[in-house]
């Protein structure tokens, strides 16, 4: 019986695998013909580059077979993988405890990760994350660092004050709904009244939930999310997805389950039915933070996204970080150390770096290469990343539209992408015409690998198509206003919390250290996707770091 | 020869006499528009354009050979000059200094060709007509013209399609005379093929500029304006509209009024003197927005003011205040004046960087109507401000009506007291605006002391009337609001309902 299963078992992942290399090949290979086609003719006069993460570095993990010898070897104390807001975080707090001897080695030719950004001659603008939320009160570590970056000015009352440049200037959301933008992202205008019950049902539910803590005294929801309760009965919401539980509360109204697929997709790059009813429900539930000039929940943003966020982050360490620099390969050494191999692109050489320890602030798609010759007992398989593509958008104007004027977060309800935020949002200055909007699609149509792959193979004229139609529907005439568009794709733009995946043993065995010497730090670990995990993911494995250097 | 002839030329003389009092009407009425002072324009308007066409008449005896070939000629000339005359005159108005120079100009030059005309096609006629016939029939066309011209100028042609299109349209009827003129007599005249592309290429510049027409004045807006629009220019920032009726002159920024020249010193003195008066230091003042110049005239009239700023974000804006002689006469040169430095720059970016403290600051933004002007009737603008007066000083914001948008107006004043500062609300009537508000602020340890006597030759400020100016009624009275903030711009709202209920 066992070597039936056995041989079962084997056959469906022979055909699953058979299956999803079929699929890839027929999706990319149509795309790439198409591809070929539309060379010959752009149906739109639009320019602009079409970039993503290095890949070309990136890659060089894969196939390292033709990196020059390693030349040279040297020591540092402690070495970071990665210089994404979890590697700055914990270099950020390995300086705070007085440790000055590390290094932080990224691929790319700037730090930043997610937080990347660009600057042309209007705004600057993200290319990815691009808020954060008033900190909850009781996250001293992220108060104290929003505090040392003037985010937070002072306090009244130990109630914090935010930097009123730094909050979203009104006007802040709108939704392009039955032909009208209305105010705010929750659907409502021209809404039948059974639907808006609903949702205003789930709302309560969702602010109910806000509140609740579990058997242990906890937060049902936090931020970060491990000090969320442990309570299983709510822990029990990880087994289930968002689109099963809501079919189990009884929610059915179109309007309602548009806006929190919305938020799935905002969020985690994936539908409801590929999410988790916890993470789903964390969206919603887990912002407590209170401020003494702006609302709960408040949303914090700079032109350029995060990217100003870990440039304060960045600033302290920029002698600490080597970029065009990939780490290839990590083994333990005899001499109980740890040793990084790294070829930086640049100067073309392979160099040997001896750690004390090392802290992987990379995703675990990469991290599942670097340390394959170490032991880790976990399941790669779960850690599902969502591709997304970015669009900065730069226009002479913007179309006049119905209803609210320019946000900074717009919104279309029932279209592919989450909408565009407006860049020169936070601009004091009055500004003319010209805009550059920062529009985000999630690729989720496909299955993440599928999705990827598709993304990677198409070109400049193929993502217009795909582009270029949604916005019309939204601003009618827009085409030709558009001065340029600059298309980025993330393959893996951040990790999708799918059911049982957050709260799973296997998770947790990621978070794990290995022999106290390689450590972990990376919101894939959190299972969401934001600034507040990766922060703390940092100063965790900065503060394991520290434990086991003594 | 074709018996038709005489019947085309005759025609021609009717559309020619027709054209040449349109050209006159259109002259007239824009020197009177954009001069003011109807009777003295039109007279001399006609009186030029009469003398012209004597020239005209004189000149034509020098025409010797190929006449028909000088009639087209002059045909096609006619067209161009006064077609493009209105849009012409209309341009360089900014610069009105030679204004007038080039205003006569046209008149002449337009003058000179018309009056040749008719002598010309006399001399065309004479063979084909006895002498009293040709008299009778060439003069009985060019008044009928005249008349029409006359009735249909006030009637349709203005109301309908403004000074600009008018004189884009009899242009290129003056040229299709000459076209049609030169199809016909293919035969007799010499080069007819250079003629015929000649006007066919004028017909064609003229149709653009009638095609174009509207972005000199847009037809809607001569229909939102109920005076006439002297001048209108966009910006990068905004719209600039110059409105005249009579010897009253408004201006529009983006459709909403700024100041009537009738009664502007009512805004501009209660701005100015309940404030200022009461500081006999004051050195620098500062004034931000008020591209006009006018707050500044008020300003310049204390001679213990050394220096004045004024930061205004549209160059547009101060360089038409700085050069043309209508507005420079209400101004009083204000803008032009030593003591006086303009800087073009956002008063938000400017503010952050600035150090230096001033006496006296001027806050005269337009209303709070978008999410762009809002941001500086905000708490985090008004902080910058307040490190800038000097601690003896005093600001004064304009704050929209107490009367039509309260709760706007004490949003203001709320906002002002939420940033440390202590508040001196006051109002006074403008006829063209309503019941106005403005609120003195200054350092909470430096009261302010209501000046006792005012600077002789005020209109409308002095002890008394500011006391009254103080004083709230009770349909004015103090509401509670909220502080207007960079995330939260509640005055922008209120302001929109308010508003919404009045227009």
């Amino acid at each position: 019986m066992s070597g039936q299963t056995f041989y079962k078992g084997s056959l469906t992942t022979y055909l699953k695998r058979r299956s999803f290399l079929l699929r890839v090949g027929l999706i990319t290979g149509g795309i790439i013909i198409n591809g070929c086609l539309r060379k010959i003719k752009s149906k739109y006069d639009i320019t602009g580059n079409l970039s993503g993460p290095n890949s070309k570095v990136g890659h060089l993990l894969r196939d390292k077979s033709n990196l020059p010898d390693p030349t040279v070897v040297r020591q540092v104390k402690t070495l970071i993988i990665g210089s994404g807001i979890s590697g700055l975080s914990a270099a950020r707090w390995l300086q705070k405890s007085g440790e000055e001897d590390f290094e932080i080695i990224e691929l790319e030719k700037h730090p930043g990760g997610n937080s990347h950004f660009g600057t042309n001659q209007v705004s600057s603008y993200p290319l990815g994350a691009h808020y954060i939320t008033v900190a909850n009160n009781e996250d001293e570590l992220l108060i104290d660092f929003l505090k040392e970056t003037n985010v937070i000015t002072h306090f009244e009352n130990e109630i914090p004050y935010y930097n009123d440049y730094f909050l979203t200037f009104d006007p802040e959301e709108r939704l392009l709904i039955n032909g009208e933008w209305q105010d705010g992202l929750i659907p409502d205008f021209g809404l039948p009244d059974k639907d808006k019950q609903q949702i205003k049902d789930f709302l309560a539910l969702a602010t109910k939930l806000k509140n609740t803590k579990g058997s242990d005294g906890k937060f049902v929801f936090n931020i970060p999310i491990s000090s969320s309760s442990t309570d299983q009965h709510y822990r029990d919401l990880d087994k289930i997805t968002f689109k099963k539980y809501l079919q189990e509360q009884g929610y059915t109204s179109k309007y309602l389950l548009w806006y929190l697929n919305y938020a799935c997709k905002d969020d985690y790059g994936q539908q409801l039915d590929k999410i988790s009813a916890w993470a789903g429900l964390h969206y919603f539930s887990s912002r407590r933070g209170t401020a003494v000039n702006a609302e709960q929940n408040a949303v914090l943003t700079w032109p350029e996204g995060n990217g100003w966020l870990m440039k304060q982050l960045a600033q302290k360490l920029s002698k600490h970080i080597k970029t065009s620099t990939v780490c290839c390969e990590i083994n333990y050494a005899t001499n109980g150390n740890i040793v990084a191999t790294v070829f930086n692109a640049l100067s073309n050489i392979t160099e040997k770096i001896e750690a004390k320890s090392i802290i992987l602030a990379s995703p675990q798609f990469v991290n599942n290469r670097l340390i394959k010759n170490l032991h880790r007992p976990i399941d790669y398989s779960p850690f599902n990343y969502s591709p997304w593509l970015i669009a900065n958008i730069t226009l002479n104007r913007l179309p006049q539209s119905k209803g609210r004027g320019l946000c900074w977060d717009n919104v279309a309800y029932d279209t592919p992408s989450v909408g565009y935020v407006n860049s020169a949002q936070q601009h004091l200055e009055m500004s003319d015409d010209k805009k550059v909007l920062t529009y985000y699609l999630p690729l989720c149509d496909f299955e993440p690998a599928v999705a990827r792959l598709a993304a990677y193979s198409r070109n400049y004229e193929q993502w217009l198509d795909i582009v270029i139609p949604e916005l019309e529907i939204i601003h009618p005439g827009i085409t030709q206003s558009i001065e340029k568009i600059d298309f980025w794709v993330w393959g893996h733009g951040m990790i999708a919390p799918g059911k049982d995946f957050i709260w799973s043993e296997n998770l947790e065995k990621a978070r794990t250290s290995l022999e106290d010497k390689v450590f972990f730090a990376h919101s894939d670990l959190s299972g969401i996707s934001i600034f507040e995990e990766a922060f703390h993911q940092g100063i965790n494995a900065a503060k394991q770091v520290l434990n086991a250097n003594g | 020869m074709n018996r038709k002839l005489p019947a085309l030329l005759l025609i021609s003389v009717f559309v020619v006499a027709t054209c040449g009092l349109i050209y006159e009407l259109i002259a007239g009425t824009l020197a009177s528009y954009l001069l003011g002072d109807s009777v003295t324009q039109f007279s001399t308007i006609i009186g030029v354009y009469l003398f012209s066409m004597g020239i005209g008449s004189w000149i034509s005896k020098y025409f010797e050979k190929n006449i028909l070939s000088w009639f087209i000629q002059i045909e096609i000339l006619v067209g161009l000059v006064g077609g493009f005359s209105a849009t012409i005159l209309f341009l360089v108005f900014e610069s009105i200094a030679s204004f007038r120079m080039v205003l006569y100009g046209f008149v002449s030059l337009t003058g000179i060709l018309v009056g040749l005309e008719i002598p010309l096609l006399m001399r065309i006629l004479k063979d084909r007509y006895e002498f009293k016939d040709l008299v009778s029939k060439v003069f009985t066309f060019d008044y009928i013209g005249a008349l029409l011209a006359s009735l249909i100028f006030p009637l349709l042609l203005i109301p309908r399609l403004g000074l600009v299109k008018t004189a884009f349209m009899f242009g290129m009827l003056n040229v299709v005379v000459a076209l049609i003129v030169c199809l016909s007599f293919k035969k007799e005249i010499k080069a007819s093929k250079y003629l015929q592309s000649a006007s066919i290429l004028s017909l064609m510049a003229l149709l653009i500029g009638f095609v174009n027409a509207d972005l000199i004045t847009s037809l809607s807006e001569r229909q939102t304006y109920s005076d006439t629009i002297i001048y209108s220019k966009s910006t990068p920032y905004q719209r600039i509209i110059l409105t005249k009726r009579n010897r009253v002159l408004r201006l529009f920024l983006n459709g909403n009024l700024q100041f009537s020249s009738d009664d502007e010193y009512r805004y501009h003195e209660a701005l100015i003197h309940p404030g200022l008066q009461a500081l006999p230091f004051a050195k620098h003042v500062l004034v931000m927005g008020g591209g006009d110049g006018l707050a500044v005239r008020e300003i310049l009239k204390y001679p213990n003011v050394n220096a004045v700023t004024l930061v205004d974000l549209d160059k547009g804006m101060t360089s038409l205040f700085k050069s043309n002689k209508m507005l420079l006469d209400i101004n009083k040169n204000s803008l032009l004046s030593p003591k006086v430095k303009v800087i073009n720059a956002d008063a938000f970016s400017w503010i952050k960087a600035q150090h230096t403290k001033f006496d006296f600051i001027v806050i005269d933004f337009p209303d709070p109507s978008n999410y762009a002007v809002g941001k500086l009737y905000t708490n985090s603008f008004y902080k910058l401000v307040k490190n800038i007066l000097a601690p003896k000083g005093l600001m004064v914001v304009q704050s929209t009506s107490p009367y039509v948008a309260p709760k706007s107006f004490w949003t203001v004043n709320k906002t002002l007291e939420s940033v440390g500062l202590k508040t001196i609300p006051y109002h006074n009537y403008v006829p063209s605006f309503g019941e106005w508000g403005y609120i003195l602020a200054t350092e909470p340890d430096n009261p302010y002391k209501k000046p006792q006597q005012y600077l002789p030759g005020l209109k409308f400020v002095s002890r008394e009337s500011v006391n009254l100016m103080l004083f709230f009624p009770k349909d004015m009275s103090k509401v509670e609001t909220q502080i207007n903030k960079l995330n939260n711009q509640i005055l922008v709202k209120y302001f929109e309902d308010e508003w919404a209920n009045v227009l």
